[in-house]
């Protein structure tokens, strides 16, 4: 009856080669006792609906799993995933910055560059999720098939059983002691953009004219080689300010250690910050003579020099303080 | 019967299921046969969950087969192993204490009703 060896047919191409051709026949004769001496149609109908869905039947034989990543191993695959994606994200976004700090702006405006940083960083970092997120689902499907052992007990993140001593490795991590996971992402995108901002300035910064309804690039505010000069200090300050960021994505909460690196990274940027601006050449004498034309700021020069620095110098203070007292939290 | 209540009814009977099939190797069976017998003692059972059972009660070791070729068509016999006929001995004690304390479990909530 051609019936029955369609059915069986659909069964057993869903098993494993080496096993068909004995269920095939084992089913055969199961449904020949099961129908009457002299059957038609309807009798083997009955019988094959008595067995079901052939796909059914098949996934009963089949000791493989029918999903890709089962309850033992749901949690480790969540939890790796949630530490992976940050770790993934933050490198994805230091290789966007390291492309642009170096790279060509060309003729573009600055609302432009840092339109373009950013673009580039959400397509970075959403590219780079869809990769771990592949990979790492990939690996665990791979884990649920060559796992032979009859233990279903869920894992933990050191893919070993669970015990009370694993209580002790979850950090307790108050809300006042936290650090925002948005304010490490801020600050990395802070410092790509200001990367980018300072090493194509020439391009980017400077007096925009309203002409004929576009903005023209009037002349740059800062002088570019002057910057330039600088390149191993300011390189130093966004790498630093990069492993600070890991680092905090690490521990996420302050410690003292940590607000001690703060304070210490504080200082070295506020001093490269003065460093740079107390140089009487940084900027662009073209600038200076289009702003005397504007207005008159010399006798201005020296408080606003101060008053600059004045403000560095507080705010670094400050954040550094903020860093020690939120360690200090119980 | 409700959906809740057939699926329910069927994960309480599901680990009766080898149980069942093991009481019944003591002298050789084939699937059919198998069936048939459970049905006479009351047992229905989805056949598209017996087959399946069998093959991996042989890969656990606690049933043997062999094929009868000598009859008109051949059939596939099961039956216990002697580790098979251990571990049914076994199993068949922790059904017997698990279903009189339940039976006590709930006699006594019938008991508590009552009043």
């Amino acid at each position: 009856m051609e019936l029955i060896e369609l059915y069986i047919q659909e069964v057993t191409r869903r098993l494993p080669e080496k096993s068909r051709e004995d269920i095939a026949l084992e089913l055969h004769s199961t449904i020949e006792d099961m129908l009457p001496k002299d059957y038609n149609e309807q009798d083997v109908k009955e019988v094959l609906v008595k067995l079901g869905d052939p796909i059914t039947l098949a996934s009963g034989y089949r000791d493989r799993p029918m999903h890709l990543i089962g309850p033992r191993y749901y949690d480790v695959y969540i939890s790796l995933l949630k530490m992976i994606f940050p770790i993934a994200a933050v490198i994805s976004l230091i290789a966007i910055i390291g492309d642009n700090a170096f790279g060509e702006f060309g003729e573009k405006t600055v609302i432009e560059g840092i339109a373009i940083m950013i673009g580039q960083g959400i397509a970075g970092i959403v590219s780079t999720g869809i990769q771990v997120f592949f990979w790492l689902t990939v690996l665990f499907a791979i884990f649920e098939r060559l796992d032979t052992s009859k233990d279903q007990s869920p894992l933990t993140k050191d893919l070993k059983p669970w015990t009370p001593e694993n209580l002790k490795d979850i950090p307790n991590i108050s809300k006042k002691k936290a650090i925002p996971k948005v304010e490490i992402f801020a600050s990395l995108l802070g410092l790509s953009v200001f990367a980018a901002l300072y090493f194509n300035a020439a391009n980017l910064l400077g007096v925009y004219e309203n002409r004929n309804d576009s903005l023209i690039f009037v002349t740059p505010t800062f002088n570019q080689g002057v910057l330039n000069s600088y390149w191993l200090l300011v390189s130093g300050v966004v790498i630093v300010g990069g492993l600070l960021a890991i680092y905090k994505l690490f521990l996420r909460r302050w410690t003292m250690k940590l607000a001690l690196f703060h304070a210490l990274y504080q200082l070295f940027s506020t001093l490269t910050f003065i460093v740079i601006i107390s140089n009487p050449h940084l900027l662009n004498p073209e600038f200076i003579a289009y702003q005397k034309t504007l207005f008159s700021i010399d006798e201005w020069s020296t408080s606003i020099y101060w008053g600059i620095i004045f403000i560095a110098i507080f705010f670094a203070a400050y954040d550094s303080y903020q860093g020690f007292r939120k360690a200090k939290i119980r | 019967m409700s959906t809740l209540l057939n699926s329910l009814t069927t994960e309480l009977r599901r680990g009766t299921l080898t149980l069942a099939v093991l009481s019944q190797l003591k002298t050789p069976q084939y699937g059919y046969s198998l069936v048939q017998r459970l049905e006479k003692s009351g047992i229905t059972i989805d056949q598209s969950t017996l087959y399946p059972l069998l093959r991996r009660l042989e890969k656990q070791e606690l049933v043997t087969s062999s094929w009868d070729t000598s009859e008109s068509r051949p059939r596939k016999y099961y039956s216990l192993s002697d580790y098979g006929e251990e571990i049914y001995i076994q199993l068949k004690q922790e059904w017997k204490k698990t279903s009189q304390e339940l039976y006590i479990l709930l006699k006594g909530e019938e008991e508590d009703g009552a009043d």
